[in-house]
């Protein structure tokens, strides 16, 4: 089979799948291009027959949506920060002591990632505010951290043990410091491990819906999330211009910084990931 | 290794267990003591009345008709991602043109994430004015709007198709690494072999990415169990509660209906659930490689 | 010595600094709940927070408003994390639960005849338990019929229908010429589904709690659903309601495609604003052996646990119930006044379609009060999606949920 004809095939074969992916964002561009007279059209038309950009610079000023963005942003990057290092002198330890009750230690890991926040939020709530952390950016992050730290410690810990001993010991040996060859010769191997792990744990805080929607009060401290979801539930009037172009707006940087790390990310994953 | 020298690792360890301890600790102690006693709306707990928060809960035909929905969401969205995850992690892991953007679209939805998927496909479906009618009308597919989400019996597979296509991403990924990873010489081999590519996939990829696919299955069921945000933005659980899985309907008799117990014993018991599934699987993994 | 009685002056004279100083470094704080009406609500109640606290300068109030859907939810587990406010809006129906655990402040003790004396009566008595007054209203609300002029008129409908089966065979006539319009919009998922059946329910008789049990499996109730299903059925109503939530309904009203439905005031705004040329009538709520109509109402409550409940009273006394700001609220939102006094002002006394809800609160019910009151909803909704969905007939449904909810309201 030719390369040609070989890609032809594959893009078809694909086609179901991409063609689903896709249509929300043609639904999204298409919805928040039309003015708001247009939106309730019947039978519904795909194309907007005069096309409106105000869209996209009301939602700035009308609903905030950028301290909204920057909020998603703060707790995210500080979520993943807090994450990387907790997880990382854990997951060196793990690795490179003989450790008793290892296996229990690992065991804990294994089991505590797969909890998730749903089934404990009540008692995640009470927990929140009996510290006076409701209404507090600080919370999230603890919460993202607390739910991400043991996966990351695991899957940090896989990849560590792949880095050979004798490379640092050899440093040892040359007389840096134990510090100086964790800093230089150590962590630098391990960053793609370290890259990855950061990715999915700010992706885990930037996806969140329940913590936030239990944990987060006032219009001013919303993830981009809980904003949307807002607009959408319990008013008398849902503004789906406005609704999808701040989902585009959303959407556009993470597509962006998709492409620019979708090496790190698949090539990460099967360094470190599941091993 | 001497004793001095287990300070410092156990230094390192502390704080990132701490956490994990104090986050899930706390709540699941405070779950127990509100289970075995009586509580009001606003969480404020009274006299001790034992398991009789369980068996009102028992006693609830709609939480048994969540937990059989949750099983077949689970399983479906599950198999259903497993399924179309592998051959499309084997395509993308080929080499022909346009991949990276091919790879691109594929785990796009992982990023965007459930409830934003959520609240843009509440909006294509809607009945009178959504973009999918809009489609099926103009193509002649049908004369009449389609009301997706008006009974269970549509919107609940539909639910499950947005699931899994939210999961996919994931699970790609995951077989994507799972691929690459596989030793290139041996399938020179076999096709030198003349092995065909079903014969190859069957006998030689299969039981080498066989770990992979239990991580994704794990990983998937826990997801799915968990995943709220897409039933609760589509139907609210609803119509008539056809819709609700147990963690959309936890949410409603612990908020909305205020029954905070028997929420935490049914909190308690899908927790211990998720355990008793999680410690299943580590028993399973620890026999496949030493921990 | 000298220097000893020095040193005490000067200890005595920044004690009185510190006593003076203590009202401009820790100011009262009040904090406010209001439910998001509309993006006008928040603007409407902060005014009130500025002129308050122009008065009275060592008083600060922090209103935040809260989405409907998530306005009960966000109560309790502040109430139960001991950050609850200090006033809240609450929907009137919700105040058993309230007072039931103690955390609502009995206004008695406030209330002076004269503050009394502005409200009109009968919306302070659903905000009243066991003859004691815990919430004020701040709004009230009737539902009434808004129907198309056009689509009627094309299909020989002159007079807007009084009676449910008037409604019917107009929706008939609607349907066989209009143009693909339907005839009448029902409602059939999420909030206040069930209040849309209890229109016809309670023109038939049907009451929601009798002899503190449900009434929903009653006669009345049997008829109201079959009611609803025949509309259904024939294809008068839009197909599938239990795909349509209230703003679907009145979206398709906007747009010209339904014959008629059942709304409040705040339909008019909208109606306003986006399609202005609607050429649309507002009727009485259809009746059958009565005529009835929704009487809705949202109040403002004090909080038991707040550390400031003189100042709050003045606030809500002063701030929220000044003539001032209850007629920007009344004039921003589209409800129904509260205060007397408000009808003074000519904007409201010449609103025309406001006096159509106005004109209706004589015969305006309100739902009852009753403990476990979203549970009873919940249950209500879920038999009435069976039946439109044609899996239970009316009879079964509406019988099994009364038994849950007789199960839920039987005294613990």
């Amino acid at each position: 089979m030719s390369y040609a004809r070989k890609s032809i095939l594959f893009w078809l074969l694909l086609s179901p799948l991409l063609i689903m992916v896709l249509l929300p964002y043609a639904v999204m561009l298409s919805t928040a291009l039309k003015p708001p007279t247009e939106v309730f059209t019947f039978p519904p038309r795909w194309l907007p027959e005069t096309i409106d950009l105000s869209n996209f610079t009301v939602i700035w000023g009308k609903i905030d949506f950028g301290r909204a963005l920057l909020n998603s942003l703060y707790v995210s990057v500080g979520a993943t920060i807090l994450t990387l290092l907790l997880a990382i002198p854990a997951a060196y330890a793990m690795a490179r002591y003989t450790l008793p009750a290892r296996g229990a230690l690992r065991l804990f890991l294994l089991l505590t990632q797969m909890i998730s926040p749903v089934v404990l939020i009540i008692g995640i709530f009470r927990m929140m505010s009996a510290q006076g952390l409701i209404n507090d950016h600080r919370s999230l992050i603890l919460a993202y951290s607390g739910f991400s730290v043991a996966f990351a410690v695991w899957m940090l810990q896989s990849y560590f043990e792949t880095i050979p001993r004798e490379i640092e010991e050899a440093a040892h040996i040359d007389g840096a410091s134990w510090f100086a060859s964790l800093r230089h010769i150590f962590l630098p191997l391990a960053m793609p491990a370290i890259g990855v792990t950061a990715i999915f744990t700010f992706i885990a805080a930037w996806t969140d819906f329940i913590l936030a929607f239990t944990l987060l009060r006032t219009p001013d401290k919303l993830t981009a999330t809980m904003k949307l979801f807002y607009l959408v539930s319990g008013t008398y009037h849902v503004d789906w211009n406005e609704v999808m172009a701040a989902t585009l707006v959303t959407t556009v940087p993470i597509a962006v910084i998709f492409i620019l790390l979708q090496k790190q990310i698949v090539g990460g994953l099967a360094l470190g990931a599941v091993k | 290794m001497s004793r001095p020298h287990l300070l410092l690792p156990f230094a390192m360890l502390l704080p990132s267990f701490a956490l994990v301890i104090w986050i899930m600790g706390y709540p699941v102690a405070d779950l127990m003591r509100m289970s075995v006693h009586a509580v009001n709306r606003f969480g404020q707990a009274g006299n001790f009345v034992g398991a009789l928060n369980f068996s009102k809960l028992f006693a609830d035909p709609l939480f048994w008709a969540s937990f059989r929905r949750t099983v077949i969401w689970t399983v479906c969205v599950t198999s259903g991602t497993i399924m179309i995850s592998i051959p499309v992690a084997l395509i993308l892991s080929q080499d022909f043109a346009g991949r990276s953007l091919a790879r691109l679209i594929v785990l796009l939805p992982w990023a965007v994430s459930a409830t934003m998927t959520g609240i843009v496909w509440r909006w294509t479906l809607n009945g009178q004015f959504g973009m999918l009618n809009a489609l099926l009308l103009k193509f002649g597919l049908t004369d009449q709007p389609i009301e997706f989400l008006a009974t269970g019996q549509v919107a609940f597979p539909v639910a499950i198709l947005i699931g899994i296509l939210a999961a996919v991403p994931l699970t790609v990924i995951i077989f994507l690494g799972a691929f690459s990873s596989l030793p290139g010489d041996v399938f020179d081999a076999a096709r030198i072999d003349g092995a065909g590519p079903l014969n190859t996939f069957r006998y030689m990829t299969l039981p080498l990415i066989r770990p992979f696919v239990n991580i994704a299955i794990v990983l998937n069921v826990i997801y799915a169990f968990n995943s709220f945000a897409i039933i609760w933005i589509l139907t609210q659980g609803g119509p008539a509660n056809s819709t609700d899985i147990l963690v959309t309907y936890l949410y409603k008799v612990a908020f909305q209906y205020g029954k905070m117990a028997e929420a935490s014993a049914m909190s308690l018991m899908m927790f211990a659930f998720l355990l008793v599934f999680c410690i299943l699987y580590a028993r399973f993994a620890m026999r496949e490689r030493a921990l | 010595m000298k220097r000893k009685s020095r040193l005490s002056l000067l200890g005595i004279s920044a004690l009185a600094m510190s006593i003076a100083a203590m009202p401009a470094f820790a100011k009262t704080q009040l904090h406010v709940i209001v439910a998001h009406f509309s993006d006008h609500t928040l603007t409407t109640f902060q005014n009130a927070a500025k002129r308050f606290e122009a008065a009275h300068p060592d008083v600060e109030i922090n209103i935040e408003d809260v989405s409907w859907d998530n306005l009960q939810q966000r109560l309790a587990t502040d109430i139960a994390g001991g950050t609850a406010p200090d006033i809240s809006v609450i929907a009137t129906r919700w105040v058993l639960d309230y007072v039931q655990n103690d955390i609502a402040e009995p206004l008695d003790g406030y209330i002076k005849p004269e503050f009394r004396s502005r409200f009109y009566e009968n919306l302070l008595k659903p905000g009243t338990v066991d003859g004691k007054t815990y919430l004020l209203p701040i709004l009230a609300s009737t539902r009434a019929l808004y129907y198309n002029k056009d689509l009627y008129e094309k299909a020989g409908v002159s007079e807007a229908p009084k009676t449910w089966d008037e409604l019917k065979a107009a929706s008939e006539k609607v349907k066989a010429k209009g143009d693909g319009a339907y005839g009448f919009g029902i409602q059939g998922k999420e909030i206040e589904t069930d209040t849309y059946w209890y229109y016809p329910f309670w023109s038939y008789g049907g009451d929601i709690v009798k002899d503190g049990k449900s009434g929903i499996g009653s006669d009345a109730g049997v008829q109201a659903a079959n009611l609803y299903k025949s509309f259904i059925d024939a294809g008068l109503s839009q197909p599938s309601p239990t795909g349509s939530n209230r703003q679907d309904i009145e979206t398709l009203f906007k747009q010209g495609r339904l014959g008629a439905l059942v709304s409040g005031p705040w339909l008019r705004g909208q109606i306003a604003s986006e399609a202005p040329k609607l050429n649309y009538g507002i009727a009485q709520m259809p009746g059958a052996t009565k005529q009835l109509t929704w009487g809705g109402s949202d109040s403002m409550m004090l909080f038991k646990s707040s550390p400031n409940k003189e100042v709050a009273w003045q606030f809500m006394q002063e701030g929220i119930f000044s003539t001032e700001t209850r007629l920007e609220f009344t004039l921003s939102e589209g409800f129904l006044p509260v205060l007397k006094e408000e009808m003074n002002d000519s904007r409201l006394a010449n609103d025309a379609s406001l006096k159509a809800f106005a004109d209706m609160l004589p015969i305006a019910q309100f739902a009852p009060l009753m403990p476990q009151w979203e549970q009873v909803v919940a249950a209500t909704t879920a038999a009435l999606q069976q039946i439109y969905l044609g899996q239970q007939d009316a009879k079964t449904a509406l019988g099994a949920a009364a038994t849950q909810i007789d199960g839920l309201i039987a005294p613990q």
